[in-house]
Order: C-alpha cells, then structure tokens, then sequence
C-alpha cells in the first residue's frame, strides 16, 4: 500500500522578494515524490523528504526573521512581512535585467516575409512577450538572423521598394533598390525593417544592438545556445505562385 | 518669502533654472503644472501597463487579452487588471487556472466548430 504525501504540504508561498523571482517559483513547485509511491511498501514518514524552508522555527513565510510583538513598533511594514508586491506595481529591479542572462533567440530568414518576421523580432527583442514587460527596462531578449539574404517579399516590392538615405548634403540624396541593396548589404535590409519597428530613442538605440544579423548560414553565437524563435505568425512563409 | 519656496522646487533643475529666479519661477510654475497633469496621467499610464502586462501573460497560453477579459467578465470574476497582472507575474500556475477559467467561458475566436452527426464520427 502506498502512501500519499500531502502534497499541501509542498506548495509553499513565493518568495517576496525579487531577485531571482521567476526561478523561485519554479524552484517551488510542488514536486511529487513517485519514488516512494512506487515502492508498494507503507513508509510512516513523519516529515516531507523534501525541505523547502531551511530553519524554520527562526522565519517567518516570507522568509523574513520574525519580529516578536513587543518590538513591531520600531520597523516599518515592509521589515515586517516582506515588501508588499499586491498593492505597489512591480518594477524591475537591476538583477532582474542582467544582459548575461537573457535568453537569444535564432531565426533563419530564408523565404520569410520580411515585415512579419521583422515584426516578431521587434516584439522579442522588446520583452513584450513577457508579463514582465516594461516599458522603460530592456527586458527583451537577444536575436540572432541568418540567411539574411535569402528574405522574401511579395509583389513587386523586390524591383520597386527603395531604401533611401541622405548624406546631409543639398542633392545628396541616393536611392537604392530592394534588389540592388540586397546584392551590396543584405544585412542592412533586415536591420532597417526591425529598427524601424522599434522604439526611437536610447533604449531603442540599446535595444538595436540586441539583434545580430548575418549573411550566410553561420554565426559566432553558439555559446549562447540560442533557441528557435517561435514564430505564431501563419503568413510567414513566401509562397512561390 | 517666495524665492526661497520656488528655489527648495527648482532643485534639480538644469542651468540657471535652478539658480536664477526668473528662470526657475518659470521652470518650477511649468513643473507644477505637470505634476498635476500628470497625477491624472499616471492612473492611465498603469492601468495600460497592467494590461499589456496580461496580454503578454495570457498570450503565453494561446489566448489574447481581449477574449481573456470578456471570458472574466462572463464568469463575472471582478479581479482588477492591477492584481491580474501581478498574479501573470508572480503566480503563474494561479493565472494559467484563471485563463483556463475564461477559455471554457469564452472560447474566443479559436473555437473549434462541434460537428453533428456523421461528421462527428468521420
């Protein structure tokens, strides 16, 4: 006969506090023991195997060492329980956003359309996939594009669309095609698709350096083990007709 | 009297607003107004950033922001974007529940057609 652990017992309360808040939680989850379930044999175990809370008798749920009565007076609320994360919006904290730590992303551009992949690359590389978002914090991931050359756009865009810039002179402006840049720069076609989707401004400036385009199929990123972008998009993909 | 009052609301101020009254009364005047502006501007500030906040919890699971709140709304569950969105933060398990609640509310426009009779079985 097996016995059945509580699982009450392992679902413990979040940490409050913010560093290092979404791997807390997953540390936490319940976790349930099949080992001993399996084993066919009763066991009277007295306390869960696994111990979430170090010393108990010295914190409180917050992980906070308790304040006996008498002297609650002299801290403030948040010495107390721990900060309030119900009633004050989260911000992100420094730790929160550290650039070792964010994930990348890889995508490869061969026969995608070019707005709509330079669309989702935007979003990612803003962090706006993330409940955590915010607006005025780079939270964001990294993007790695290969087979820059290989992107596709539909209709005529391909012999009509111009890139044009201004070297700041009177008549010095120079008009290219989508063709014609492709030949010379075909990084710069992505890059100005996606940073004209995001924001303009320093952090959209920071923001544009989070993304890596590259011509062929290689890039110098494999120590970041970047993942496939997952990409929700339907209308992705160029159709020859 | 005043220009030690407008000069403690200049501080921080850049260049001679922060040192020469007749800039700073100015500066802080403007200030003033904006700080009153923007108390009214920051409670739609938030409530826009909880809800693009939510709408990036609930896209996690395959449903948008607009079909999450109408299924909300429907199982009339009042919980405020605030709390909605601190819980897509910080307890995910809780809000994947809330979103699985507001799902069989509402399936949105994902909602596969029941097929009657033959076409069910086919």
């Amino acid at each position: 006969m097996a016995t059945t652990i509580p699982t009450s017992a392992f679902i413990a309360t979040p940490l409050r506090c913010s560093t290092g808040r979404s791997s807390a939680i997953w540390v936490q989850k319940a976790q349930f023991s099949a080992s001993s379930s399996s084993l066919g044999v009763s066991l009277s175990l007295k306390r869960p195997s696994l111990r979430l809370v170090s010393v108990r008798c010295e914190t409180n749920g917050a992980g906070m060492p308790v304040i006996p009565a008498e002297e609650r007076w002299m801290y403030e609320e948040s010495e107390i329980n721990g900060p309030d994360i119900w009633n004050k919006t989260w911000y992100p904290k420094a730790a929160d956003h550290v650039n070792t730590e964010k994930t990348w992303y890889i995508v490869d551009a061969s026969d995608k359309i070019l707005g709509r992949m330079a669309s989702t690359i935007a979003n990612y590389i803003r962090g706006k996939n993330l409940a955590t978002y915010t607006p005025s914090v780079d939270m964001g991931a990294y993007v790695i594009v290969i087979n820059a050359e290989k992107v596709a756009v539909s209709g005529q865009k391909r012999s009509q669309k111009l890139y044009r810039r201004h070297s700041g002179r009177p008549g010095g402006m120079k008009i290219e095609t989508f063709d014609q840049l492709q030949k010379r720069i075909p990084e710069r076609i992505v890059e100005h698709a996606v940073r004209g989707m995001l924001p303009k401004g320093r952090l959209g400036r920071t923001l544009f350096t989070h993304l890596k385009v590259y011509k062929g199929s290689e890039h110098p990123h494999q120590a970041q083990k970047p993942i496939p972008l997952p990409i929700r998009d339907k209308r992705i993909q160029f159709v020859k007709k | 009297m005043n220009k030690d009052k407008i000069f403690k609301l200049a501080k921080g101020f850049r260049g001679r607003a922060k040192n020469c009254i007749r800039i700073a009364r100015e500066r802080v005047e403007k200030a003033l107004q904006y700080s009153y502006r923007d108390r009214r501007n920051k409670k739609r500030d938030m409530r826009s950033l909880w809800i693009e906040r939510i709408n990036a919890g609930t896209r996690l699971h395959g449903v948008n922001y607009g079909n999450f709140m109408h299924g909300l709304m429907k199982e009339n569950i009042q919980l405020n974007r605030k709390v909605l969105s601190e819980l897509a933060m910080h307890e995910p398990y809780s809000f994947k529940a809330l979103v699985n609640v507001s799902r069989t509310a509402f399936p949105g426009n994902n909602a596969v057609p029941k097929k009657e009779g033959l076409s069910s079985i086919l």
